[in-house]
């Protein structure tokens, strides 16, 4: 045995990989976390993009994680502050007009009322269906999915108590969660609302992330399971990590550092050695080697199994079918920093509507022309996006700027990784350009205040950030890869392709999205099976 | 005093037929009433113009079920089905290999189809056998499936679950990777389950083309995966995968039936259209027609779609608000019209010239799958699809008899025509000839003499075929085979099992389980359904 043996070696500095190194640490396996950038973070960092001023780099709201998870690493304690602003969305529309979706549920109705006092009274209804189904959906996703193949006597009690929360939504909720897991969520909002603006306001969850349209089969289980376990409701959540989304990593590596977890940066992993079936450790780039008896991906399935891992030893019909796994980045990310306050124009003098969520997706059809232009490897003109202004509730943000000084993150969707015409390298400014533009006929003046500006486009997420198709949920969101079959059939239960190999990032069951639920899940099997080896 | 029978089934299309037929054949005295002066519903013959005769909807048979061609004896009533050989995917200028104009021509001679995609691409021809033995497999897995009864999941009676253990079991046992490829089957678009296998862009296009077919959905929209396996179930004299048509077009599907139905004992009127079923304490108890006359019956059964049945038939107030409420969600969308063409000469195909074998089979107009997928994109934003997909079939290649010497007859089966027409279109009425223009344009594209082989054309938008036929929106399927309204939640959740909220009231057409296509099992499965409920087995 190498001098340099760990218990358990974390590939991945990523959310879900400081979540699943801080409870093998927790359970006192010796633990190494290696992250190939030079921070820890992933997907959840932030970024000084002008002196003084700092940014969400990628994801930029942190409600969906967990709570229990919030609660069993005592994160807290170790800094993490979080802030949920009243307002939850602000959708406004080209004519001035704007959706609003508040944390408070009759506020959002009474604010529809205006418009439409039929969906006034339907949305209360929604929400409380959304709460629903995406309750059960929340204990679904908590859940190993279970062993089909060779079932044992767990997971008929897991089916057991499965099937008695099934029957706890009661026979019409049942019936509904059946009925429309599956469907379109044009479909599943134009059940609810005759306003297209707050159809598309809801309906813009359901496809976030993805390379699907609002009318793709499919995108309500998106828009569901977008809900599940946290108090989103139909508007969804909108929390932030005080500081940016690097203060939950911060806050999670200061949990596992108790614990005695170890993390290098700059330790990028290039290949998974194994012996005899059996994942024994890794290599560094450079050369350096690390044994250890349990090896953690946090990374995507797709690059564990087609890059990192011996092809050999996993044999050609899995290799394939993790070459097919479907990794359709759409998504580009532009931050900026501006010299002042937006004055968005659906949102009048009140500047606290515009302090949550502002997402520019007005109405199904654009939405859905929006993901037509992707199909075809063009971006869409105007972008679809979701955009907030963190440093409004959260101004150590900008606390070393000039004063006044805002920072924005938005997230385009329909932004295809492969163009049609050109590369994203030489189009990428242009691509800014648009989305500036976009927000400035939103907010006049807006384009005029930005100071600093980046970037991010679906190429970019891959080379950074190790996203596979510059996919910021490690692997689509459709139903093809979805509960039992994420990210395939027999690879769905967190042990991945090779005795002692874990899957803990978003690839696995439940999904992405900030939630650290993957790495909860994938820490308590890798627990379990290490126990049981013990024995 | 009303006469009176055991059975009536509203509506003599192919499924209200088969149902007759298996009723009478346990001994129930019963009544087909059909509103048309022709049987068959949307499986009809008809002679559009003096000696063409036209199988005017519907227009191939694969998937009807065997067990019915021998329980009713349909060959002895004249049922006889040619086969049709193979798929030709004409091709323009520049689409190919071939700089002169290509094609791709898939036959029933699996070596001839090797050599054939082996000229596009050497991986793809190996990738095609281990795809169609997958398929195979898969199709005899799913078979079963068709003939189940959907349990309700949200039952508390475990009994209905018995034959989905069942099925359970048996996929627990298929090995892993057909494991994977049968979920992938269920969610995928046709598009991306595909790619996974082939790289030629017209090959996956026509695949997929089986994959919309009557739906309003695109070869990229998740869940039309699931449709490319009919293709393999289809099953005509135990050989899988081929397709036919019916001699004397399909309308001699339905007429096989409805004689065989007669034979064994079944009356069925035609001109005798139901405006009414009368509802008694819960009970429907007969039937009223448009005539004034009323006929009782015990059971009734209608194979018309859930709109016509429930919101047509029955008195306003007998249904139960929120059962009435999915009925009004249930999806119909039409997204298909039908171009039906006599011609004094053949179609000339650019690519490959003259009156080849190649006309014999099916002739798909789906030369990439961007130009599919732009044809639904035209669809979802309210127009029919400019570049539409076209299955073309010339019947009288393998039929003579359906047009005079010489003549030939053309079916031309195109996607996308949506029922609601954006409103800057005006109505189906408006557009009816401009829809058929487009349908010789796209012709015209691979074949440019169609506009002067043209003797008569007829063209059926989605709002003709909701006309003539009743169904809902021009909806080929009674309702859209959306993943939200297949097995379980067709049509209605918790009614999935051929059962209405009336009493004695069934459906036994195309909205129930397993769905749309000439398949006859749900007509076959409600028959049973209703004689079980009579405490009878099906003889």
């Amino acid at each position: 045995m190498a001098i340099n043996g760990y218990d358990a070696i974390v590939i991945g500095g990523g959310h879900n990989g400081l979540v699943t190194a801080a409870y093998l640490g927790r359970a006192g396996l010796r633990t190494v976390v290696l992250e190939r950038r030079g921070a820890l973070g992933g997907a959840a960092a932030t970024t000084v993009l002008a002196p003084g001023a700092r940014v969400p780099t990628l994801a930029h709201t942190v409600g969906r994680f967990r709570p229990s998870l919030v609660l069993d690493l005592d994160l807290k304690r170790h800094g993490l502050s979080l802030i949920g602003p009243e307002v939850r969305v602000f959708a406004p529309s080209p004519d001035g007009e704007a959706v609003v979706l508040w944390s408070d549920v009759a506020r959002t109705a009474d604010g529809l009322r205006a418009q439409s006092a039929h969906d006034a009274d339907a949305y209360v209804r929604f929400d409380r269906l959304v709460r629903s189904l995406a309750g059960f959906l929340g204990e679904l996703a908590a859940r190993t999915p279970p062993d089909i193949e060779s079932p044992g006597l767990g997971d008929a009690v897991a089916g057991l108590q499965l099937g008695r929360t099934f029957r706890g939504l009661g026979r019409s909720d049942a019936r509904t969660i059946l009925r429309v897991l599956p469907m379109a969520v044009a479909d599943f909002v134009a059940e609810a609302f005759e306003g297209d603006a707050l159809r598309a306001a809801i309906a813009w969850r359901g496809v976030q992330y993805t390379s699907m349209g609002p009318w793709s089969a499919g995108t309500t289980a998106v828009l569901l399971a977008d809900s599940a376990g946290n108090d989103g409701g139909a508007a969804g959540q909108t929390v932030f990590a005080r500081g940016g989304p690097g203060a939950l990593a911060a806050a999670l590596e200061a949990a596992g550092r108790a614990w005695g977890v170890e993390y290098r940066t700059g330790a990028e992993v290039a290949t998974i050695a194994s012996h005899d079936g059996r994942a024994t450790g890794v290599a560094l780039v450079g050369g350096e080697e690390l044994t250890a008896r349990v090896v953690v991906a946090g990374v995507d399935p797709k690059r564990v199994l087609t890059r990192l891992v011996d092809p050999v030893a996993i044999g050609p019909t899995l290799l394939w079918r993790a070459g097919n796994i479907r990794t359709p980045g759409t998504v580009a990310k532009i931050n900026l920093v501006l010299s002042g306050t937006p004055r968005f124009t659906a949102a009048g003098s009140d500047e606290s509507l515009i302090h949550g969520r502002i997402v520019i997706a007005p109405g199904i059809d654009p939405l859905e022309r929006a993901h037509d232009a992707a199909k075809y490897g063009q971006w869409s003109d105007p972008p679809v996006m979701e955009a907030t202004i963190p440093s409004l509730v959260d101004p150590s943000l900008v606390d070393g700027a000039a004063d006044g000084t805002q920072v924005m993150s938005v997230i385009a969707q329909a932004t295809p990784y492969a163009l049609r015409d050109g590369t994203w390298d030489e189009r990428r400014e242009t691509f800014g350009d648009l989305v500036v533009s976009t927000l400035d006929a939103y907010a006049p003046g807006l384009a005029a205040m930005v100071t600093a500006r980046q970037v991010l486009t679906p190429v970019d997420l891959e080379r950074e950030y190790g996203l596979t198709g510059g996919h910021p949920m490690h692997g689509e969101h459709g139903l093809d890869q979805f509960f039992l079959w994420r990210p395939m059939l027999g690879q769905a239960r967190y042990r991945l392709a090779l005795e002692g190999l874990y899957l803990a990032g978003a690839g696995s069951h439940p999904g992405g999205g900030v939630t650290g639920q993957n790495g909860q899940n994938a820490a308590r099997e890798i627990l379990s099976d290490w126990k049981k080896r013990r024995r | 005093m009303a006469r009176s029978y055991d059975a009536i089934i509203i509506g003599g299309g192919h499924n209200g037929l088969v149902s007759a037929g298996y009723l009478a054949r346990a001994g129930l005295k019963t009544l087909v009433l059909e509103k048309r002066n022709v049987l068959g519903g949307a499986a009809v013959t008809e002679e559009l113009f003096p000696g063409f005769r036209f199988s005017v909807f519907s227009y191939v048979v694969s998937l009807l079920r065997p067990e019915i061609i021998r329980d009713l004896q349909l060959p002895s009533h004249g049922l006889d089905i040619l086969p049709l050989d193979g798929t030709f995917t004409p091709l323009r200028r520049g689409d190919g290999p071939s700089a002169a104009g290509d094609y791709l021509w898939r036959v029933n001679d699996h070596g001839r189809t090797i050599r054939e995609l082996r000229r596009w691409s050497a991986s793809d021809a190996e990738a095609y056998e281990e795809y169609g033995q997958l398929m195979v497999e898969m199709a005899r897995f799913i078979k079963p499936i068709l003939a189940i009864a959907p349990p309700d999941p949200t039952s508390n009676d475990p009994r209905p679950l018995v034959p989905l253990a069942g099925l359970a079991r048996r996929f627990q046992q298929l090995p892993q990777r057909q494991q994977a490829v049968f979920v992938q089957l269920m969610t995928m678009s046709a598009s991306e389950f595909l790619d996974q296998w082939f790289e030629t862009d017209p090959l996956k296009a026509t695949m997929a083309a089986s994959g919309i077919i009557g739906t309003y959905q695109g070869v990229k929209s998740p869940g039309t995966a699931y449709v490319l396996l009919h293709h393999y179930m289809g099953e005509i004299d135990g050989a899988f995968r081929a397709w036919g048509i019916p001699k004397g077009g399909t309308g001699g599907v339905s007429n096989a039936i409805g004689a065989a139905a007669r034979a064994l004992g079944a009356e069925i009127r035609t001109e005798a259209p139901v405006v009414r079923v009368t509802v008694r304490r819960g009970r429907a108890t007969g039937v009223v027609l448009e005539s004034g006359e009323e006929i009782e019956a015990s059971s009734i059964l209608s194979s018309l779609d859930t709109r016509l049945t429930f919101l047509g038939l029955l008195e306003s107030g007998t249904l139960d608000p929120s059962f009435e409420a999915d009925v009004r969600r249930f999806k119909f969308r039409g997204s298909s019209g039908k171009v039906n063409l006599a011609v004094d000469r053949l179609p000339d195909f650019s690519c490959l010239p003259g009156e080849g074998e190649h006309l014999r089979g099916a002739i798909s107009f789906s030369p990439s799958i961007d130009e599919m997928e732009q044809a639904y994109d035209d669809a979802k934003h309210g127009r029919f699809s400019r570049k539409p997909y076209i299955d073309m079939i010339i019947p009288t290649l393998v039929d003579p008899s359906m047009a005079p010497p010489g003549k030939h007859v053309i079916s031309c089966f195109v996607q996308y025509a949506p029922y609601k027409l954006a409103p800057e279109l005006g109505t189906w009425d408006d557009q009816r000839e401009a829809f058929g223009d487009a349908v010789i344009d796209r012709i015209a594209e691979f074949a440019p003499n169609i506009r002067d082989v043209i003797l008569h054309r007829d063209v059926q938008t989605p709002l003709d075929i909701e006309r003539t036929t009743g169904l809902s929106e021009g909806n080929i399927f009674q309702g859209e085979l959306s993943l939200e309204q297949l097995f379980f939640n067709r049509p209605v959740p918790g009614y999935a099992r051929f059962r209405t909220p009336i009493q004695d009231l069934w459906l036994c057409g195309s909205a129930t389980h397993p769905g749309g296509g000439i398949m006859g099992a749900n007509g076959r499965m409600a028959a049973i359904e209703v004689l079980k409920s009579r405490g009878r087995r099906a003889a």
